[in-house]
């Protein structure tokens, strides 16, 4: 056999191992999130309650402004939700874009401290470190679920928009977005290890990426704006997410097949980057702990 | 017997640490230009063997490298040269409570620290009643770990550590737990562990524990093992000339 062939055989049966390790030890991963969610709200008067009242206060925030204050009104856009001349309320096209970004935001600010802020655990067990993002990940996922409900119940009661066969694309949606989050959070995680700087950095990055993305206005705001501005506008990675949250919430028309193609792209090839980067750097994080 | 349950050899460990005591914009645009920083070796070439049944001390002043070196042996740094192999279940009490959130309930932090020390959920409710008795916890396993006494949360983490059923324990500074009769308790615990043929590694500075307790001991000085053999010996050398220099 040729040398290359054996190394990458090697390298196969390494990252089998890995992923295999990883399973063994997936309810470390499942008591590591569920103690962070149930602490975080322990000694809060509401409790459990803050479940549902985060979504509710993310969405007033913004509705507030975006939905009142600049008016937005109502959305000329083709949805299976509508009767055929009907619009479309801001109220669920913001929440169908801000739930799911936020879910993108929080994976990266857990993702960027789930090493450091447990460095003490790092020091003392040896277990694989990719437990650490991925509970994380599941914090922030449960986070995301909940607002989903939300969701519903808000847009159904408001605005009169319940969920219907598109909903079914919920599940595959937030399947990639999980898988996007994941290569996210790890790319943060890795790099935040020497450099702690990007911790300052991840929310003035997230902010500045909520503003470039359609969330708070739609994508034909930029027509007219020059082709450069409106192709790269649509080289955001969330676009294509954030397109198939938008059918799948609320019935908005998209070129399913491109989208989703786009959408897996960039999901898998993000996890693929971030935990291979990852898992290489993995021996020298406790170094800089 | 002498059947190897540690194995090491020629373990260095070097750390580059980030030296800015004042981190000022000059020095940080310099920093960046030649970014090597000065080395600082933790370990060097140090060669390690224990066996199974043995309980062995390592001793040193601050700084010497024991606990870099228990934390190549737990594998949770990677030596830059040098191998180590390690034959059997590993317990690591290197600090106590690791994993251990405290805002939540006794119960539920035994499952994190079971978890993250390795142990199945199955494996944890088996063990529960017996970790809990064991700890002397009774009816405070569900309160908030944060409203234990220091002498609770101890025994509670040393209990988890134990449930492990380790062949392998790794200790940093920790034998003082809880009160006179825990203590007691636990010292049982290790000497069982020995009996069944279990291995101990320990760092302390308790040096009359180290003397009694221990086999075997190794004094390490500036990251290089300066002396191995039965433990008194190695303590009484290590005494020895921590008060020549102090009297100099």
């Amino acid at each position: 056999m040729p040398p290359t062939s054996v190394a990458s055989g090697r390298a196969v049966r390494a990252a089998r191992n890995y992923l295999l390790d990883l399973w063994s030890r997936r309810e470390f991963a499942w008591y590591l999130a569920m103690g962070n969610l149930k602490a975080r709200n322990a000694s809060t008067t509401l409790g459990l309650f803050w479940w549902v009242l985060n979504p509710l206060l993310l969405g007033s925030v913004y509705w507030l402004v975006f939905g009142l204050i600049f008016d937005r009104g109502t959305l000329d856009v083709t949805s299976r939700a509508l009767a055929p001349g009907e619009e479309l309320p801001f109220l669920a096209y913001l929440l169908s874009g801000m739930f799911p970004f936020y879910f993108t935001q929080t994976s990266m600010t857990g993702g960027v401290n789930s090493i450091v802020s447990n460095a003490r655990l790092m020091a003392n067990l040896s277990f694989p470190r990719l437990i650490l993002p991925i509970a994380a990940l599941i914090e922030s996922a449960v986070g995301f679920l909940t607002s989903v409900g939300v969701f519903f119940v808000v847009v159904g009661l408001v605005n009169g928009i319940w969920p219907g066969p598109w909903t079914l694309w919920l599940l595959p949606t937030i399947m990639i977005h999980v898988l996007f989050n994941f290569g996210l959070s790890t790319i943060v995680a890795r790099i935040a290890v020497p450099f702690r700087d990007l911790n300052n950095l991840v929310p003035y990055f997230t902010r500045l990426w909520l503003y470039l993305s359609p969330i708070l206005y739609q994508a034909s705001f930029l027509e007219g704006k020059g082709e450069f501005v409106e192709t790269a506008f649509r080289l955001n990675p969330l676009f294509p997410i954030l397109e198939l949250y938008r059918y799948s919430f609320a019935g908005i028309e998209i070129d399913l097949g491109s989208t989703l193609l786009i959408a897996i792209a960039w999901a898998v090839g993000l996890a693929v980057i971030g935990a291979t980067s990852f898992i290489k750097y993995e021996g020298k994080m406790a170094r800089y702990l | 017997m002498s059947t190897p349950a540690i194995v090491g050899e020629g373990i260095t460990v070097r750390f580059r640490p980030m030296v800015d005591r004042k981190p000022t914009l000059r020095r940080s645009l310099g920093r960046m230009q030649h970014r090597e920083t000065k080395e600082l070796v933790a370990l060097d070439n140090v060669d390690l063997s224990i066996k199974k049944g043995e309980a062995f001390g390592i001793v040193g002043r601050n700084g010497a490298g024991k606990s870099t070196l228990l934390k190549v042996v737990a594998k949770t740094l990677r030596p830059d040269e040098g191998t180590i192999n390690v034959f059997g279940k590993t317990s690591t009490l290197l600090q106590l409570g690791v994993g251990f959130n405290p805002h939540l309930s006794g119960r539920r932090n035994v499952y994190l620290g079971g978890l993250a020390a390795g142990l199945r959920k199955k494996e944890i409710d088996e063990r529960f009643d017996d970790i809990i008795e064991y700890a002397e916890l009774w009816d405070a396993v569900d309160r908030p770990v944060r409203t234990y006494s220091s002498g609770m949360f101890s025994r509670l983490a040393f209990s988890v550590g134990m449930a492990m059923e380790p062949n392998i324990l790794l200790l940093d500074e920790v034998l003082a737990v809880g009160d006179e009769a825990f203590r007691e308790k636990s010292m049982k615990a290790m000497r069982d562990l020995l009996d069944r043929a279990g291995t101990i590694v320990f760092v302390s500075h308790a040096l009359p524990n180290v003397a009694e307790f221990c086999d075997r001991a190794m004094w390490l000085a500036d990251g290089k093992v300066r002396s191995i053999g039965p433990s008194a010996d190695v303590v009484d050398a290590y005494k020895t000339a921590v008060h020549r220099g102090k009297n100099k």
